[in-house]
């Protein structure tokens, strides 16, 4: 009876800390350098290139089309690191950094964000150590290529029903966070199981921030259609 | 921001990059293919002392470096650590649920300890790379080593861009927030949100205007930079290969100990 106690007052020491950690958590979603073994990293690594290299080749021919948007798709990646470089304030007190996964989406469409992605992710890696270098493959996948896809699908099929756009724009930049969360989780519990848990702490942070991100979304949204429709026409948003 | 600044500032910073991305690459990989704790570590120690004694950063600037991604390990490893078992197995903290026990075995703390420190000297291998070479030269390294002209170009300039809009971006925070814009959260979110739209507005005019400048200068689809003069850092091979027997032969000691 005595040891049920001692160990129930252990895990229950433990639980504290544990809660104490989840405001701060709010921002871990890359994951950290080091957390992959080397057949994930590598693994992880080889989904993503055939996305890049569509990518890659899709930018290409349009620079050669147009040389201005060599210019412009680079202030578009410098924005997205900026954006998530951002504090973004949530619901419970605690705050994080928008993802940018939906806005990305949205505005330069998945192929696009795959190789800005890479760029941006890399950057983060070695300029703010958010990431890291062989789990590059693993955050490319799950901000870069999974999350976008959903969110540009839904905001797709959200338009063509002819839900009103700020609706469309909330619903893709949520699920597309939220998404972004949950093959993180996967990614982290197939390794060594426990993806349930993964994904039940990441549920009780990323809810309120998916729902924040969203609002943000819209807001940034509302004001980009008042004030630069003619730059918004020109990537093929509205 | 964030390792730029002590990267430009580093005793390293003239040396050759490709040395430095080989040790880099060469540490990380034997510390992860090792995968035990007393490598990690030692791993983490060795790169200590590289970046300090070697690049001349102050240690506390390393430490409080180390400090980012530590939140994010914790949470992880201790998610990897916890878990339910049947009720009868051994464990060192628990509580009872529902006829299964929810806490911390023996081996689930070993394996949490081995993935904590097995990342913490992945990080510092990282950080040997991100302290001491610049972004730019790292740039010209990746053109050495054959990525695409398009790719390199965009790196180079998206890394220039950053710190532009960087600006742009803490100037409209600083004027947002003295007028109370960050007071509650739905303030806040509006606030946020036009400070992104009025960014992303900001640097898609500015791409314009840059492009025009570089049009009437003769732009003609590529822009070329000389490569700075390096130190070859040949000194820094032979270092690669002490580190890496170093490691591996921690890694066997540790092995034998165990055995």
């Amino acid at each position: 009876m005595k040891q049920t106690t001692v160990r129930t007052a252990r895990a229950m020491a433990l639980l504290i800390a544990l809660l104490g950690l989840t405001t701060m958590s709010a921002s871990a979603m890359h994951i950290a350098e080091g957390m992959l073994p080397v057949p994930w990293a590598i693994g992880w690594g080889a989904v993503c290139v055939p996305f890049v290299v569509a990518g890659f080749f899709a930018i290409k021919r349009k620079v050669e089309q147009a040389p201005r948007a060599k210019i412009l798709l680079a202030m578009c990646g410098a924005f997205a690191f900026v954006l998530s470089a951002l504090k973004l304030p949530s619901f419970n007190g605690s705050c994080s950094h928008p993802t940018g996964v939906g806005l990305g989406a949205i505005l330069f469409g998945p192929m696009t964000m795959a190789v800005l992605g890479l760029i941006v992710l890399l950057f983060q890696a070695l300029l703010l150590a958010h990431g890291g270098l062989t789990t590059l493959g693993a955050n490319l996948f799950s901000m870069a290529i999974a999350g976008p896809i959903l969110a540009w699908l839904v905001y797709q099929l959200l338009r063509k029903v002819k839900a009103p756009a700020a609706v469309a724009v909330f619903a893709a930049a949520a699920l597309g966070d939220l998404f972004t969360y949950v093959v993180t989780s996967v990614q982290l519990g197939v390794i060594n199981g426990g993806m349930v848990k993964f994904l039940a702490i990441f549920a009780v942070t990323q809810i309120p921030l998916a729902i924040a991100e969203g609002l943000l979304t819209v807001v940034i949204f509302n004001v980009l259609e008042k004030y630069s429709k003619d730059e918004l026409r020109q990537l093929a948003v509205l | 921001m964030g390792t730029d600044r002590y990267a430009y500032q580093s005793r390293l910073r003239r040396v050759s990059p490709l040395p430095k991305l080989l040790l880099t690459a060469v540490a990380l990989v034997v510390c992860l293919c090792c995968d035990s704790v007393a490598v990690g570590l030692a791993t983490l120690a060795v790169m200590g002392v590289l970046v300090t004694a070697l690049g001349g950063l102050p240690p506390r600037v390393f430490l409080r470096f180390l400090k980012v991604p530590l939140v994010f390990l914790v949470v992880g490893c201790l998610t990897i650590m916890v878990g339910s078992h049947p009720p009868d197995t051994p464990v060192l903290a628990a509580i009872p649920v529902g006829g299964r026990l929810w806490g911390v075995t023996a081996e689930g703390l070993l394996l949490g300890a081995r993935i904590f420190c097995k990342a913490l000297g992945a990080v510092g291998c990282m950080y040997f790379l991100a302290l001491n070479t610049p972004v730019t030269d790292l740039n010209m390294a990746l053109e050495r080593l054959h990525v695409p002209r398009l790719m390199v170009e965009l790196m180079e300039l998206i890394y220039r861009f950053i710190f532009v809009l960087w600006e742009t971006a803490a100037n409209i925070r600083v004027a947002q927030q003295s007028r109370l814009g960050y007071v509650g959260l739905r303030r806040s979110l509006s606030s946020l949100g036009t400070l992104a739209s009025m960014v992303f507005l900001r640097a898609w005019r500015k791409a314009d205007r840059i492009y025009t400048a570089l049009e009437s200068r003769g732009y003609t689809g590529s822009l070329s930079t000389l490569t700075d003069a390096y130190r070859p850092g040949w000194g820094l091979l032979p270092l690669t290969a002490l580190v890496t027997a170093g490691q591996l032969g921690i890694w066997l000691l540790e092995r034998m100990a165990v055995a």
